[in-house]
């Protein structure tokens, strides 16, 4: 186990939610966006087999569009997808891994790093900074 | 073939030994209750993700997927990229927080997120259903491949194979089969893949074959052997039937006297008049060597009063197409007579011949199967759009609702090995799947006899039969058959682990008995696991006439109106409450499977329901309609209830999303 001193769950209510938040929100975000390329392909496929059939059945090499589609090519995305989430949310965790980096810079105290991350998260300056300025990326 | 007959056996008694024999050594290493249900959370990623896999790919997969191809073409591929999306939205949505969130089993994080002893109950309960229906298609598998190899009756094989494995997880536990898992997955990938290529060397490549079909997509695969099958009888229904296509007349070979229960067009053409009589006919030669059918002779076999006809025995029967007529005129169809043939409904367990070059019976054409919206889902209008959809829906959501592959991402040390482990179990299943349609195509083109007696399921373990070397046919069929075993071997021993593990920690350990003691909670997981086990296998032996990757389609569905439910908002809305949670996972759970159940019993005949096709379509496919459902229920009745929030809701956010080195994330039970 990792040490930790301090005990973070005796925070206060209000300190909690912004930390929920600010961890939650970026992840989410992440989640969504990967999740809406991959339904957008899976559900447009059976509108696509019904409304223009003789598209998707068209003859390519010994296939039909829609099972090269269906049988073969969804596999790969689902890797690449799946590869780019896990090291894009890999990142998130890594911004956000120090809680007084998050807590300390929002309500404006200064940092006091006791033996967890002693760098500041390029997060903190990327997101919650801009954030007032209504740029989220 | 039959002087090779004891290889298979070889194969499938060594699988079984290797199985056994390494839960035995890893149980040696298992200490203490940590390591009994959770493997001491510290498997390493690409082991846990091989067990992962190799927990995942059941008979279902290994059997299921290819059977289903062979039967329906197109639309049976939305159940392996199913199968493989479900870990896509499981990793985008639940594995890093329910790993973070730390607990032994689904029932403890239930329960731990609503700090509610009463919301185990409901979670345990869904344990027990989803397990219990996901275990009747394993058990079909393991009966259905000791007749194919064996020869044994359906219910023997049932008996020894769930024996075995019951005995296995009695003793070894999770620790146990972390292990025999992660190999079986590599037994399963090398079962799947190096005989499908060397069938293709041999019958023809996957290519060509599916060219072949492009040529004409009216057409019907011909019988290309002789070939002795067995028919089931009436109280199998529907195994019993056997549609017939009208492309020309069908000769069968009857051995002994059989009766027809019914006999009714093969397609239902609307506004035509009744099929006209004779149209069975029995050749006058008794000796199926002396037959030449322009020379014989037929007379008609009438209907009896009550609509069966008695096949008469040792004779060859000829099942002539007719025209269809209308009010007497003959029905066209682009300028065409339109022509149909019957469908035929055996009372008894019947002994058919049928000899090489017939049409193969029970099977879609070309185009149907090729195309989308095919048999599967054929019906009229927007139908086959929404079954298809309440299928990806069951199938993706399902995944992440099923309690005996969550338990596995305990396993990991982190949330972020979770993660890491279900990316690789992606790419692992992947490779997997691309090649089961294979197996359904070549069993299409090179062993259609399967249709004709309803045994598509057996495609992967009958394919290589035909090869004209006999001694690697044998091998390629110990393979395959040692890859089915491990299959429903390594399914069936995870879903009594979870299943064992639910009765033992949570009904035993939290319920009845809060102060046992690690030992006695051990003692009753050995206990449960073998209650659990005969259930099991009792439930197998009713389990015999539906599709193996159907049934696991329905354990899909049950698991996504319930399970998927409660972890995605679980894991990501602060407002949801134990009561919102509990309506939303027994309204929807329950009242899918009771959708799916009388689905059931009407397709067994048992009920007699007229229904419109869509309502049919969402007894079979509920889950279009479940999951939103429970979603909704979930949100109003915790809107309602919003003063029963967790007072620490926050904080249990926080153990879920936030990352291991903030410090929230905790065991629930500390080793």
């Amino acid at each position: 186990m990792s040490v930790v001193r301090t005990d973070v769950t005796k925070l206060s209510e209000e300190q909690h939610a912004k930390l929920a938040h600010a961890v939650m929100r970026r992840q989410s975000k992440l989640s969504i966006g990967v999740a809406a390329i991959f339904l957008f392909i899976l559900l447009g496929l059976p509108l696509l087999n019904h409304f223009a059939s003789s598209f998707a059945n068209q003859q390519v090499g010994s296939f039909t569009l829609t099972w090269l589609i269906l049988g073969v090519l969804l596999y790969p995305l689902t890797w690449i997808l799946s590869a780019y989430y896990v090291s894009a949310s890999e990142k998130i965790e890594a911004e956000c891994s120090d809680w007084r980096a998050i807590l300390g810079h929002e309500a404006g105290e200064d940092l006091e790093p006791e033996g967890v991350g002693d760098v500041k998260p390029a997060f903190i300056e990327s997101d919650i900074l801009t954030k007032s300025e209504g740029s989220n990326d | 073939m039959t002087e090779y007959g004891w290889i298979p056996i070889l194969f499938v008694v060594l699988i079984t030994v290797a199985t056994v024999g390494m839960g035995l050594y890893a149980t040696r290493k298992a200490k203490g209750a940590a390591d009994f249900f959770v493997a001491g959370r510290s498997v390493s990623v690409m082991s846990n993700a091989s067990a992962i896999s190799g927990e995942y790919l059941s008979a279902a997969s290994f059997m299921g997927v290819a059977a289903l191809v062979m039967k329906n073409g197109y639309d049976a591929l939305w159940y392996p990229i199913g199968y493989a999306a479900g870990y896509l939205f499981l990793l985008l949505f639940i594995a890093g927080p329910l790993r973070r969130f730390g607990a032994y089993t689904i029932p403890d994080f239930a329960e731990g997120r609503f700090d509610s002893p009463k919301f185990r109950r409901t979670a345990v309960l869904f344990v027990l259903l989803i397990g219990f229906f996901y275990t009747m298609p394993q058990m079909k598998g393991a009966g259905t491949v000791m007749v194919s190899i064996l020869g044994w009756p359906y219910w023997l094989g049932i008996l020894v194979v769930g024996s075995v494995i019951t005995l296995n997880v009695a003793l070894g536990g999770m620790k146990g089969i972390t292990f025999v898992q992660a190999f079986q997955y590599w037994a399963k990938l090398f079962a799947i893949s190096v005989p499908i290529f060397i069938l293709m060397g041999v019958y023809g490549s996957y290519t060509e074959t599916m060219n072949t079909m492009h040529q004409d997509l009216t057409t019907i695969p011909n019988i290309l052997h002789d070939s002795p099958i067995v028919m089931k009888g009436k109280k199998d229904a529907p195994l019993n039937v056997m549609s017939l296509s009208p492309m020309r007349a069908i000769y069968l070979y009857i051995t002994d006297a059989a009766v027809l229960d019914k006999i009714s067009p093969s397609k239902k053409i609307k506004g035509s008049d009744p099929m006209p009589e004779g149209v069975i006919q029995a050749a006058d030669v008794p000796d199926r060597m002396q037959y030449d059918s322009r020379a014989a002779r037929y007379e008609k076999l009438m209907t009896q009063p009550d609509g069966s006809i008695l096949l008469p025995a040792h004779r060859m029967i000829r099942i002539n197409p007719y025209r269809v007529t209308s009010n007497g005129v003959p029905v066209t169809k682009d300028s065409k007579p339109v022509r149909n043939s019957v469908k035929l409904e055996f009372r008894d367990e019947t002994k058919v011949f049928i000899p090489i070059g017939a049409v193969a019976m029970n099977a879609p054409t070309n185009g149907a199967w090729m195309h989308p919206f095919g048999p599967l889902t054929s019906k009229e209008g927007y139908i086959p759009l929404l079954y298809t959809y309440s299928l990806i829906i069951a199938l993706v959501c399902g995944t992440a609702g099923l309690p005996h592959i969550l338990v596995r991402f305990y396993t990991n040390p982190d949330g972020k090995a979770a993660k890491q482990t279900t990316l690789a179990v992606m790419v692992m299943l992947g490779i997997f799947y691309v090649c089961t349609p294979i197996w359904g195509t070549l069993a299409r083109a090179y062993m259609p006899v399967l249709y004709a007696n309803n045994s598509t399921d057996n495609a992967v373990i009958k394919l290589p039969m035909y090869m004209d070397n006999h001694l690697v046919a044998a091998i390629l069929i110990g393979i395959t058959s040692a890859g089915a075993f491990a299959a429903f071997m390594s399914t069936f021993s995870g879903l009594l682990v979870s299943m064992s593990g639910a009765v033992a920690h949570d009904i035993y350990g939290k319920m009845i008995k809060p102060t046992a003691t690690d030992a006695e909670r051990m003692q009753m997981f050995k206990y449960a696991a073998v209650g659990i086990g005969t259930v099991s296998m009792l439930l197998g032996f009713a389990a015999k006439d539906f599709d193996i990757a159907k049934m696991v389609g329905w354990a899909f569905a049950i698991g996504a109106a319930s399970y998927f439910p409660l972890l995605l908002l679980g894991s990501w809305w602060r407002g949801l409450t134990r009561q919102g949670a509990t309506a939303g996972m027994l309204i929807g759970g329950l009242l899918s499977l009771s959708a799916i159940v009388s689905f059931m019993l009407i397709e067994k005949k048992i009920l007699h329901l007229q229904l419109h096709p869509l309502m049919l379509m969402f007894m079979e496919q509920p889950a279009i309609w479940a999951v939103p459902l429970s979603l909704l229920i979930m949100v109003f009745v915790s809107k309602a209830t919003a003063k029963d929030i967790p007072a620490d809701a926050t904080l249990k956010m926080l153990r879920l999303h936030a990352p291991e080195e903030m410090g929230f994330s905790k065991n629930y039970i500390e080793h």
